[in-house]
């Protein structure tokens, strides 16, 4: 019996870990991957004070501390389950079955698919993937690529692939379908670049970001937008251009690209094809919240939030006892804002495990998510803030409600 | 087979020196670095390809890489449906790609009676 | 290749014409809809193609369900095999 479970090693899995272990509970953290740090491991980027972000050190730096802490992990262990049977949680893994009356789902963030023909060939893989082979485990996605899909993340891990010495042929878009959604629109998808631009050290973003600002002159932007695209850490990117097909015989051999007008619909005849021996789908982030919907939780749809997200409060209690949920899976954000909600996490369980006087520490870490989800370098969704407020509004219903009952 | 490594990044430095061991994918002897996923040694050697669609047979490789949407499925020292993306390479390996199977399910649906 | 050819169901093949077809024939719900398509019930749960599906099916939908997730998770949420569901010593 431990005091505490953590489903999930990446930094709010971890965090909280540290957390719990600091207050003196015995804790698990269970990963289906083979090392820690979740997503986080495959962050790579340059902050504001000229310091790179290393995700694979800051995974280190948090997993050693944990172990340090006394916390136990096994890796390489799915759960493929979860219950509440007599006031306890029961976990089921392939190897054995866990109990605790404190479980902590961390679980982190799923890529959305941007179906695109073609996209079953070898070599065609999500964005995520790319970044994970390259910093991760060192070895090139391919020689030349293409990512389909253009945003917050696509852009980031475009810089970091050729930082690595892979080339990036193209950033561009998916054709406009019943199955794309916002991601095949050029004049959305330049709305939600503008707010990568401090991230651009070329004229491209900046420019974009001055003369950019309405909404009118971003239709513009669209419409005369240089049908060659224009180049941002010298990757070609191209909004007025999309991937109709992904071709070749036995894997990817290229991608067949045709120039789109400012709605999105493609212009006949102008399909030309680049070599490419891998491609990167590009469809963005959801919270990956299977456990918590088997579980029982309450959810509800934030878009700001990235998709469906358990209810949670702000202290990261579900509405059932004793399960909580931090990182990603409550929306998607940075990983320091993970990491912060990861703590008040671990404040939360030490205080139901009996641990006195946490209130106004926990009350400190709330405040602490908020500093830093203020100041974050990388925001997902600029409207982060309202998603945030959605949810503790239907909390605070939720909550209503009960008492009534 | 160090082309397709990184061997030394520009922030990330050189990479940390692994043991060279031998396994077999579809009968065939590779080199990969113990402890790396199955997925990212046979890259390293360019295979893509990992398994065949069970009804049409298509081929198929790594997808997501962290364990979520099974494409990388095979099988090792005859255990099916391991995932490539996440399982440690370990000395003497054997790993196959599963292969269509003889009867899909789909074939008894009536449409195709 | 045709964008109706497309696959959207990686695991079970389903095309973007099968959906699509399926969904004017019925006018199904997201869940009928990867029932009688069998889209998200292969090997990976529907982890990649979730949200496609549930886009296609939306598109009839009068208007989304805020708090009802379109197509429902049930356990296990990862293959089990039958060796570890027998509880086969190794």
């Amino acid at each position: 019996m431990h005091n505490g479970i953590i489903i999930g090693a990446g930094p709010a899995g971890l965090t909280a870990a540290v957390t719990c272990a600091e207050n003196g509970l015995d804790v698990i953290v269970l990963d289906e991957y083979m090392r820690a740090g979740g997503r986080l491991l495959g962050q790579l980027y340059e902050q504001p004070d000229g310091k790179w972000w290393n995700g694979i050190k800051e995974s280190e730096r948090l997993f050693q501390q944990a172990v340090d802490l006394g916390v136990q992990f096994r890796f390489g262990t799915a759960v493929s389950n979860i219950e509440y049977l007599d006031d306890m949680w029961v976990i089921y893994t392939e190897k054995e079955v866990l109990q605790t009356s404190n479980l902590l789902l961390a679980t982190g963030a799923a890529e959305s698919p941007v179906p695109v023909p073609g996209w079953t060939l070898p070599g065609v893989m999500s964005v995520g993937a790319a970044q994970v082979m390259t910093n991760v485990h060192r070895v090139k996605p391919g020689e030349r690529g293409v990512i389909i899909g253009i945003n917050v993340l696509s852009a980031a891990i475009a810089m970091e692939l050729q930082l690595a010495g892979v080339e990036v042929a193209s950033l561009t878009l998916p054709r406009m379908s019943e199955v794309t959604d916002v991601e095949a629109h050029p004049k959305e998808v330049m709305d939600s670049l503008l707010h990568v631009s401090h991230m651009a050290p070329s004229p491209f973003v900046k420019l974009g970001s001055k003369f950019m600002k309405g909404d009118f002159m971003k239709k513009m932007g669209a419409a005369f937008y240089p049908k060659n695209g224009v180049k941002m850490w010298d990757i070609p990117i191209q909004l007025r251009k999309a991937v109709i097909e992904i071709y070749g015989e036995n894997q990817v051999e290229g991608v067949t690209l045709a120039t789109i007008n400012s709605k999105g619909d493609v212009v006949p005849g102008t399909e030309e094809n680049i070599a490419a021996d891998f491609v990167c789908i590009a469809g963005g982030l959801y919270p990956l919240a299977e456990l918590a919907a088997i579980a029982g939780c309450p959810f509800y749809l934030v878009e700001e939030l990235g998709g469906y997200v358990p209810l949670h409060s702000e202290e990261m209690e579900t509405t059932l006892d004793g399960l909580y949920v931090a990182g990603n899976i409550t929306g998607i954000e940075g990983a320091k804002v993970a990491a912060a909600q990861g703590h008040v996490a671990g404040l939360s369980i030490a205080r139901n495990n009996g641990i006195r006087s946490l209130d106004y520490k926990i009350m400190d870490a709330i405040q602490h998510v908020k500093t830093t989800r203020d100041h974050a370098y990388i925001q997902f969704h600029p409207q982060i803030q309202k998603g945030r407020s959605k949810i503790q509004d239907q909390w605070n219903t939720y909550q209503r409600n009960v008492q009534e009952v | 087979m160090t082309d397709r490594r990184i061997l030394d990044h520009p922030i990330l430095g050189e990479q940390k020196s692994q043991k060279e061991i031998s396994f077999t994918f579809n009968q065939k002897e590779y080199k990969g670095l113990q402890g790396e996923p199955i997925a990212a040694a046979l890259l390293a050697n360019g295979v893509r390809t990992l398994r065949y669609h069970e009804e049409s047979g298509t081929p198929r490789g790594i997808y997501c890489n962290i364990g979520h949407c099974f494409e990388c499925r095979v099988i090792i020292n005859g255990k099916q449906g391991q995932r490539a993306c996440l399982t440690p390479l370990e000395e003497g390996m054997v790993i196959e790609s599963p292969a269509p199977l003889p009867t899909p399910v789909r074939d008894w649906r009536y449409e195709n009676a | 290749m045709q964008k109706n050819n497309m696959i959207i169901c990686r695991c079970e093949e389903v095309t973007y014409a099968d959906l699509k077809k399926t969904k004017e024939k019925y006018n199904c719900t997201a869940r009928e809809l990867k029932l009688r398509t069998r889209a998200g019930m292969g090997y990976c749960g529907g982890r990649t193609c979730r949200s496609a599906v549930d886009k296609i099916a939306s598109s009839l939908e009068k208007q989304k369900e805020k708090d009802i997730i379109p197509l429902k998770y049930q356990p296990p949420v990862r293959p089990v095999s039958f060796a570890d569901l027998g509880g086969e010593h190794k």
